[in-house]
C-alpha cells in the first residue's frame, strides 16, 4: 500500500503531545471529510480509532505509529481496521463493536475487555485479563480475538461469548493459559496449543476441537497469519493434534461439586479411620442400632404402647362396696345374656345377698357410682340384690382338713362361716341363741324385709354350715382354741349402752325393745321418745309406731346421723327429729332435758348404740374401749383369733360381711398360700360418659340397667377400640373360657392412644414403653 | 355429660396456654400420627357429644333431640401436657388439618409452672428475639479507594490464630536462647462451640464431628468443634480426628480419666483445651445430667455407673481466686500434652471478664479467652438464669479488646466469642461484626444444632424441651426412640453445606474491604449502627 494515500495525522504538534480529545477531534473531521486511510503517529493518546461512523458503510483503515495508548480501537465500528505497528498499552479493543484490529507486537493488560463484535489480532502476547467479560451479541457475528503468543492471569474471566485462539507460539510456554482462567465463563470458547494449568472447572469444559471448529480455525489462521504478517507459521500451527479447546459449561452442565460424598466419608474415611462399632466403639457392650427410623414407628420403637388392662382397676362401685362384690362384672354378665351367672356371682361374696343387697343395705356402690357424676341415676343394684334370692351357690374349693371355729351367727360370723365354707374349711357356727343371722332376724324391723327373704338366705347358710349351740366363756374359748386352727370371734355387740343420767333405769333399750317388738311382746303407749337419732333410734321410731305409738321423738346431742332407707321410714311416719338435746333425768312421765325442755313420754328407749360382751376372752386379746382390738385383716394380738362385725367397730351389715371375707383371705393366704390382689380403684375422668345419652330413659328392668352401667374398669366388649384404631390394629378374640380378650398387633400400632383415649370403661392404657438401648 | 368440674388456682382453658393447637374436624382423618408423635403427649383424642335439636313445626310431631358422638384431637390443659410448640404434629399431619398457634396474649400457664415448689427450668435460650449484633452493618466498603476484592472471583484463605502469638521480636530472642514457644493453631474463625456427647444425642454429636472432619479433610476447611463437658469417644481419642476436636475440661471433670488413660495410645494432639468456668446462658449456674438420660453409653464415656444424676456444679471445688483457677489449670492442661497443645478458659460474659483477661495477659502459657454472651444456649438451666443472668456478647467482647489494644496485647491473645451468634440467622454478619469487634474467632451452639439437625427452638419459646430427653427432633435425646430419627450422615452434610456458604458469606462482607486472606479483627471502622448510644458504647461509627 502506498504511503502516499495515507492522511497523516500526528499526535504531537509544535513538539507538544496532543491532548487525546484534540486528537480524537483531528481524527473525526479528517473521515467526516473523506478520509478513509489514516496513518496516526501516536504519542500515547487514549482511545484511538473508535467510533468512526462518519464514514458509514466506507471502511477506514488506521495505521497507527509510535508509542499507542490505552484503549486502542475501542468502541470501534465495523468499517474500521486499526494496525498498530508496534505493542500496545491496556485494554485494546475494550467495548469494541465490529473493528478490526492488528497489534503488531505484545499487548498489556485487558485485551478486548467487553467487546462485543469485531476481531482482535495479537502478534505477541497479552497480559492478564484478556477476553473477560466479551459478549456474544446473536444479532451480529461473535467477537475473535487471536494470540500468536500466550495470555497473562486470569484469563476469559466472566466471558460471555466469542472465540478466543491462543497460538502459544514461541519460547516453550509453561502455561499459554495464565492462572486461573475462565473463572465465571459462561459463554463461547477458548482455543488454544500448548501447556495449562488449570482452568475453572466450574465453569469451563476442555475438550478436542471437533470438526466443524477445526475447519473454522484453520481457514481462519490464514488470515490471521497473514495479517500479523507470519503465513510461514501455517504449517506449524496446522497440526490439529496440538490444540485443544475449553468451551463454557452450559447451566445444567455445571458441575454439582466434584467431591466426595458425604455418604462415601462416612463409609470410606470416618468409619474406617474410627474402627470396628464407629464413633461409639468400645462404649456398649452390646451393639447399638443407630440407624435411622421414621417418625411414627412400629413394634419395640413405638414410644408409647396401648395395654388392654381389663379388671385391673377396681370399678368404684365395687370399691365402695365393703362386701367387695364386683357390682359391674355382675352388669356385663346380664349384657352378656348370663343372668343366671351374673345372680349366682353374688354368693362368691355374701351369704346374704337377697337379704342384705336388695332390702337392707345402703347400697355405698350405688352413691359411688359413676353415673352420678354425669347427674345420672345409679344403675339400681337393688335389682340385682333381689334376684339372687334364688342364687345358685357355687362349689367349694377343695378341702383343706382345717377346722375353723366362727363365734357367733349373726352376718359377720355367716359371712366368715360362708367363706370357708367356699374356700375348702370345716367351719362349725357357735351361738347362743336358736335362730342364725344376729339383728337381721332378731331385730331389724318386718317393714324393711319380708321374712321369708330372711328364711330362705337363713336356709341356705344352715344347708352348709354346721351350727352348734353354746354360750361362751373362758374355758369353752380356750378349747375351741386347741381343738381348731382358726377362731373367728363374730360375737356382735349386744350390751346396750346406757346414759348415766337419774332414772335410766327406767328406759328400755333399743336391741330388746326390737328384739321384743319383732316377737310383738311389748307394748309403747302414745308417745315415745328415742334418745340417739341414729339408724337403730330410726328402726325403734318405726316399729313404735307400729305398735301404736302416736307421737314419736327423737333426740341427739348432735344433728343425727341417720341416713338412707331407716331415716325415711321414720320421716315417713312423722317422727320428729330434736337436737342438740342433752337428757337430764328420765321419769315416769318423760324426759327432762338439760335445756330445760321437757319431752313428755309413756316409754323412753335408749338408742346410743351397744358394746359387745367379751368376758370370754382370754387376757393376750387385746381390747380398745371395749371392743376387740384387730389389724387390717381382722387378727387380733392371738395370732390364731380373728374378730369381725360389730364386737370390732359398730357398722354396717355390708362391713360385717367384708369383714369375715377378710379375715378367711388373710387364714387362706396362710394355709395355702393364696395371695388377694389389692386393686386400685379405677380413675373416673377414664370413663368416657359422653357414649351415655343424658336422662334415665328406659333404664327401669334389669336389662337397661345393665346397658346403663358405665362398666367401670371392666370391658364392655364394644368394640370401639377396633373401630378407632387408625391402623386397624387392634382385634378381639375369644378364649378358651368362654371369656374374649383384645389384643394389639405390635406391627401396625404406632402407639397413638386413640384406643385409650376412646375407650368408655378405661381399659386401654397408654403406657410409655421400657427403656431401650 | 362430662363434669366440668371443679375450679383450682392452676386449672387452665385453653386460653392460658402458651401454644393453641386448632384442629380442623372438616380435615382431619384420624390418623393417630398427631397424639403419636407429641413429644409431651398434649394431644389426645377426644370423645364428644354432638345434640341436634328438632322442633317439628307441626303440632303432630313433638320435639325431638338427636345425640350423636363424634371423636376428634384434643389439647390438653394441665400443667403436664402443655403443648411446647414444637409443631411436630402438624409435621406428620397428612391433610393439614392441625394448626398450632401462639396465643395472641401472654399465656397464663407461667404463673403456675412451679408445682411443688420447683420454678420452671428448661433447655434452649433466652427467648428475647432482640439482637444487638443484627443492627450492627458495614458502612466502610472500598468503593474506587482501594482495589476491591471479588467474593466470587478472588482466592479467600480466611483463617485465625488459636494460642499464644508471640511478637516477632521476642520470638527471635526466644528461639535464640531455647525458650518457650507455645503452640499455636491456624484454624477456622467459625468452631462449633461446646456441646457434649450426653447433652446431644449421639447421633447429633457424630454428625457434627463427621462434618468437621469432612470439612478438614476434603475441603480443607480447618474448622474445629469443641467436645462439650463429659470426656471423647475411645475411638475418637485415638483416632487423627482428634486434632480437629477442642477437648473441654469443666468443674464436673467427667470423662477426663479415660482420656489420660489414653494419652499413650493418642497419636495426633487434640486441637486445644478449652477450660470451661462458665456459660452464657446460665451463668453461676451448673450443668445436671438427668439419670434417664446416663444410659450404658454416656456413662462409659463420662466414666461413672449408669442410671446415676451427674452434676456439673457451676465453680471449680479446688480454685479460689483469679490467680489459683486461671495458672493452676492452665499448668495442668498444658501439662498433659507436654505443652504442645494450647490451653484457653472459657468464662460467661461478666462485668469481671477483664479482670480475668488481665490475669491471662500475664500468664505466658494461656492461650486466649473464649467469652460466651447471655444468647448462648443450653440443654437445661433454670428459667431465670436464662432470662436475667449474663452479660451480652458485643459490649463484653469490645472491652476485652480495646483492654487489649491499651496494653498492646491485642495480636497476643485471641479472644473468642459465642453467645446468640446467628440468633435470627444472620449468621455470618453476627460472626464478622463480633470479629470486627475483637474476636480472632467466633463459637456457634444453637444455630448448628437449628441449621444441622433441624432444631424447632426459637427466640419465642418454642419446644424448649432439652432438659427433659425428648427432643422430638432426636438431637438431644439419649433415647433411641427419638435419636435415630436423626442421621448422622444427613447432620454432616448439613454442617458441611453450613460452613460452605457461611465461607461465602464472609467474602461477601470482607471481599468489598478489600480483604482475602487476613481476618478483620478489631477492624472497628468498618462498623456502623443506627443507636448513637450503642456505637458509643462499642467505639463503632453511628450511621443513619
Amino acid at each position: 500500500m502506498n504511503n502516499n494515500d495515507y492522511m497523516r495525522i500526528d499526535g504531537n504538534e509544535n513538539g507538544k503531545r496532543l491532548d487525546p480529545r484534540r486528537l480524537e477531534e483531528k481524527i473525526q473531521k479528517a473521515v467526516r471529510d473523506g478520509a478513509r486511510k489514516l496513518e496516526i503517529v501516536a504519542s500515547g493518546q487514549q482511545g484511538i480509532g473508535g467510533r468512526l461512523w462518519a464514514a458509514g458503510e466506507e471502511p477506514v483503515y488506521l495505521r497507527v505509529n509510535g508509542s499507542v495508548g490505552q484503549r486502542v480501537g475501542s468502541m470501534g465500528f465495523s468499517n474500521t481496521t486499526i494496525e498498530v505497528e508496534g505493542p500496545a498499552s491496556d485494554d485494546v479493543g475494550w467495548l469494541n463493536v465490529g473493528a478490526k484490529i492488528i497489534i503488531h507486537g505484545h499487548a498489556t493488560n485487558g485485551v478486548a475487555n467487553a467487546m462485543g463484535q469485531g476481531k482482535i489480532y495479537i502478534a505477541g502476547d497479552v497480559g492478564a485479563r484478556a477476553m473477560t467479560m466479551t459478549k456474544h451479541n446473536p444479532r451480529f457475528t461473535e467477537p475473535e480475538v487471536w494470540v500468536l503468543g500466550g495470555v497473562g492471569d486470569f484469563f476469559a474471566e466472566f466471558m460471555a461469548g466469542g472465540r478466543a485462539v491462543i497460538c502459544g507460539y514461541a519460547s516453550a510456554y509453561e502455561n499459554v493459559l495464565g492462572y486461573r482462567p475462565c473463572v465465571g465463563m459462561v459463554g463461547g470458547k477458548v482455543f488454544f496449543r500448548g501447556n495449562h494449568r488449570g482452568y475453572s472447572t466450574n465453569d469451563a469444559i476442555l475438550t478436542t476441537v471437533g470438526d466443524d471448529d477445526w475447519k473454522w480455525l484453520s481457514q481462519e489462521l490464514v488470515e490471521f497469519l497473514n495479517a500479523i504478517r507470519k503465513p510461514d507459521l501455517l504449517a506449524t500451527l496446522t497440526i490439529r493434534s496440538d490444540w485443544q479447546v475449553l468451551r463454557a459449561r452450559k447451566p445444567f452442565e455445571k458441575l454439582a461439586a466434584n467431591r466426595r460424598s458425604v455418604k462415601a466419608f462416612a463409609s470410606d474415611v470416618w468409619n474406617k479411620e474410627l474402627g470396628e462399632g464407629g464413633v461409639l466403639g468400645g462404649l456398649s457392650t452390646i451393639k447399638v442400632d443407630r440407624s435411622q427410623i421414621t417418625l411414627l414407628p412400629t413394634g419395640d420403637l413405638r414410644r408409647y404402647l396401648p395395654l388392654w388392662k381389663n379388671e385391673e382397676k377396681l370399678a368404684p362401685c365395687q370399691n365402695a362396696c365393703p362386701t367387695g362384690i364386683p357390682v359391674q362384672k355382675r352388669w356385663s354378665l346380664v349384657r352378656r345374656g348370663m343372668m343366671d351367672k351374673a345372680i349366682d356371682l353374688a354368693l362368691c361374696y355374701s351369704p346374704l345377698p337377697a337379704t342384705v343387697c336388695g332390702y337392707l343395705c345402703p347400697n355405698l356402690c350405688m352413691s359411688s357410682c359413676t353415673r352420678t357424676m354425669a347427674s345420672l341415676a345409679a344403675v339400681d343394684v337393688r335389682l340385682l340384690g333381689k334376684a339372687s334370692i334364688s342364687a345358685i351357690a357355687p362349689q367349694p374349693a377343695p378341702p383343706t382338713g382345717r377346722n375353723v371355729a366362727v363365734l357367733g351367727g349373726g352376718v359377720a360370723g355367716m359371712s366368715a362361716a360362708w367363706q370357708l365354707y367356699l374356700a375348702g374349711y370345716n367351719a362349725t357356727i357357735y351361738e347362743e341363741r336358736e335362730e342364725l343371722g344376729g339383728k337381721v332376724s332378731a331385730t331389724i324391723p318386718q317393714s324393711r324385709i319380708p321374712e321369708e327373704v330372711i328364711h330362705a338366705e337363713l336356709a341356705r347358710v344352715k344347708e352348709r354350715i354346721k351350727v352348734v349351740r353354746m354360750t361362751l366363756d373362758q374355758n369353752c374359748f380356750a378349747r375351741l382354741c386347741e381343738k381348731n386352727d382358726f377362731i373367728i370371734i363374730a360375737v356382735g355387740a349386744q350390751k346396750p349402752r346406757i346414759l348415766a343420767v337419774e332414772g335410766a333405769e327406767k328406759a328400755l333399750n333399743a336391741n330388746n325393745f326390737l328384739r321384743q317388738s319383732k316377737r310383738n311382746e311389748t307394748g309403747v303407749g302414745d308417745k315415745v321418745v328415742i334418745i340417739g337419732a341414729g339408724n337403730v333410734g330410726c328402726d325403734v321410731a318405726s316399729e313404735a309406731h307400729r305398735l301404736g305409738a302416736k307421737e314419736i321423738t327423737l333426740i341427739d346431742i348432735q344433728e343425727p346421723s341417720s341416713f338412707g332407707i331407716e331415716r325415711k321410714y321414720a320421716e315417713a311416719i312423722g317422727a320428729n327429729f330434736l337436737w342438740p338435746r342433752i337428757s337430764k333425768k328420765i321419769s315416769d312421765r318423760g324426759v327432762e332435758c338439760t335445756d330445760g325442755s321437757f319431752l313428755p313420754a309413756d316409754t323412753v328407749i335408749f338408742a346410743i348404740g351397744d358394746t359387745p360382751e367379751l368376758g370370754f376372752l382370754p387376757a393376750e386379746i387385746k381390747t380398745n374401749r371395749g371392743f376387740i382390738a384387730v389389724d387390717e385383716n381382722f387378727r387380733t394380738s392371738l395370732n390364731q383369733v380373728f374378730a369381725i362385725g360389730d364386737a370390732v367397730r359398730l357398722g354396717l351389715l355390708t362391713e360385717a360381711i367384708g369383714a369375715g371375707r377378710v379375715a378367711v383371705q388373710a387364714i387362706d393366704s396362710e394355709v395355702r398360700g393364696t395371695i388377694t390382689k389389692k386393686l386400685q380403684p379405677v380413675n373416673k375422668e377414664r370413663i368416657r360418659m359422653e357414649y351415655y345419652p343424658p336422662g334415665d330413659s328406659g333404664m327401669g328392668d334389669m336389662n337397661g340397667n345393665a346397658c346403663a352401667c358405665f362398666s367401670c374398669g371392666m370391658c364392655r366388649d364394644c368394640g370401639v377400640c377396633v373401630a378407632i384404631c387408625p391402623q386397624g390394629a387392634i382385634t378381639r378374640e375369644e378364649t378358651p373360657d368362654d371369656d374374649f380378650t383384645y389384643k394389639v398387633n405390635e406391627n401396625a400400632c404406632i402407639g397413638c392412644g386413640f384406643c385409650a383415649s376412646a375407650c368408655p370403661c378405661g381399659i386401654w392404657q397408654l403406657e410409655e414403653n421400657a427403656n431401650i438401648l | 355429660m362430662e363434669s366440668v368440674g371443679s375450679i383450682n388456682p392452676s386449672k387452665l382453658s385453653p386460653k392460658d396456654l402458651l401454644w393453641r393447637i386448632l384442629w380442623d374436624k372438616e380435615k382431619c382423618r384420624l390418623c393417630g400420627r398427631c397424639t403419636a408423635v407429641c413429644p409431651v403427649q398434649a394431644l389426645d383424642l377426644g370423645v364428644q357429644r354432638k345434640r341436634v335439636v328438632n322442633i317439628a313445626l307441626g303440632i303432630t310431631e313433638t320435639p325431638s333431640n338427636v345425640y350423636g358422638i363424634f371423636h376428634g384431637i384434643r389439647q390438653k390443659t394441665d400443667l403436664s401436657h402443655l403443648c411446647v410448640g414444637c409443631g411436630m404434629c402438624e409435621l406428620v399431619c397428612p391433610n393439614r388439618a392441625i394448626l398450632v398457634v401462639r396465643n395472641e396474649e401472654m399465656d397464663k400457664a407461667r404463673f403456675h409452672i412451679n408445682e411443688g415448689g420447683n420454678p420452671r427450668r428448661r433447655g434452649g435460650r433466652r427467648n428475647n428475639p432482640a439482637s444487638l449484633l443484627d443492627a450492627i452493618k458495614f458502612t466502610r466498603i472500598s468503593m474506587l479507594t482501594d482495589p476491591a476484592l471479588d467474593a466470587g472471583r478472588h482466592e479467600f484463605e480466611v483463617r485465625t490464630l488459636l494460642g499464644r502469638l508471640i511478637p516477632a521480636e521476642d520470638m527471635m530472642k526466644i528461639t535464640r536462647e531455647g525458650g518457650y514457644l507455645p503452640p499455636v493453631r491456624e484454624i477456622y474463625p467459625l468452631m462449633i462451640g461446646s456441646m457434649s456427647l450426653g447433652a446431644l444425642s449421639p447421633n447429633m454429636w457424630e454428625g457434627l464431628q463427621m462434618g468437621v472432619a469432612y470439612l478438614n479433610e476434603e475441603m480443607k476447611m480447618p474448622v474445629v468443634i469443641c467436645s462439650g463437658e463429659g470426656g471423647c469417644p475411645p475411638k475418637l481419642l485415638r483416632s487423627r480426628f482428634l486434632r480437629y476436636l477442642i477437648l473441654q475440661i469443666a468443674s464436673g471433670y467427667f470423662g477426663w480419666d479415660e482420656i489420660l488413660r489414653a494419652l499413650p495410645e493418642i497419636k495426633e494432639d487434640p486441637c486445644a483445651i478449652e477450660i470451661k468456668y462458665g456459660q452464657g446462658a446460665k451463668p453461676g449456674d451448673g450443668g445436671l445430667l438427668m439419670w434417664h438420660k446416663v444410659n450404658q453409653m454416656i456413662a462409659a464415656i463420662r466414666g461413672v455407673p449408669m442410671g446415676i444424676s451427674l452434676p456439673s456444679p457451676p465453680t471449680h471445688q479446688t480454685k479460689y481466686s483469679i490467680e489459683e483457677a486461671v495458672a493452676k489449670m492452665i499448668q495442668s492442661m498444658s501439662m498433659a500434652w507436654d505443652f504442645r497443645v494450647p490451653v484457653y478458659p472459657k468464662i460467661s460474659g461478666s462485668t469481671t471478664t477483664l479482670a480475668v483477661l488481665n490475669n491471662l495477659v500475664r500468664n505466658p502459657y494461656a492461650g486466649g479467652l473464649a467469652i460466651d454472651g447471655e444468647d448462648g444456649g443450653t440443654g437445661a438451666a433454670y428459667n431465670v438464669s436464662m432470662d436475667s443472668m449474663g452479660h451480652p456478647i458485643a459490649s463484653n467482647i469490645r472491652d476485652a479488646y480495646l483492654n487489649l489494644v491499651k496494653m498492646g496485647k491485642q495480636n497476643e491473645l485471641p479472644l473468642f466469642a459465642g453467645g446468640g451468634v446467628g440468633k435470627n440467622g444472620n449468621l455470618a454478619a453476627n460472626a464478622l461484626a463480633l470479629i470486627m469487634l475483637g474476636a480472632s474467632g467466633i463459637q456457634i451452639g444453637k444455630y448448628i444444632m437449628q441449621a444441622a439437625a433441624g432444631c424447632v427452638g426459637s427466640e419465642t419459646d418454642r419446644c424448649n424441651v432439652c432438659n427433659l430427653g425428648i427432643c422430638p427432633k432426636g438431637i438431644t435425646s439419649q433415647d433411641p426412640r427419638l435419636y435415630r430419627r436423626l442421621n448422622p450422615d444427613d447432620v454432616a452434610q448439613r454442617v458441611v453445606d453450613i460452613f460452605l456458604s457461611f465461607d461465602q458469606e464472609l467474602k461477601k462482607i470482607i471481599a468489598p474491604l478489600g480483604r482475602s486472606t487476613s481476618l478483620p479483627i478489631g477492624m472497628s471502622d468498618a462498623l456502623g449502627i443506627s443507636d448513637e448510644a450503642a456505637a458509643r458504647r462499642l467505639s463503632i461509627s453511628y450511621v443513619v
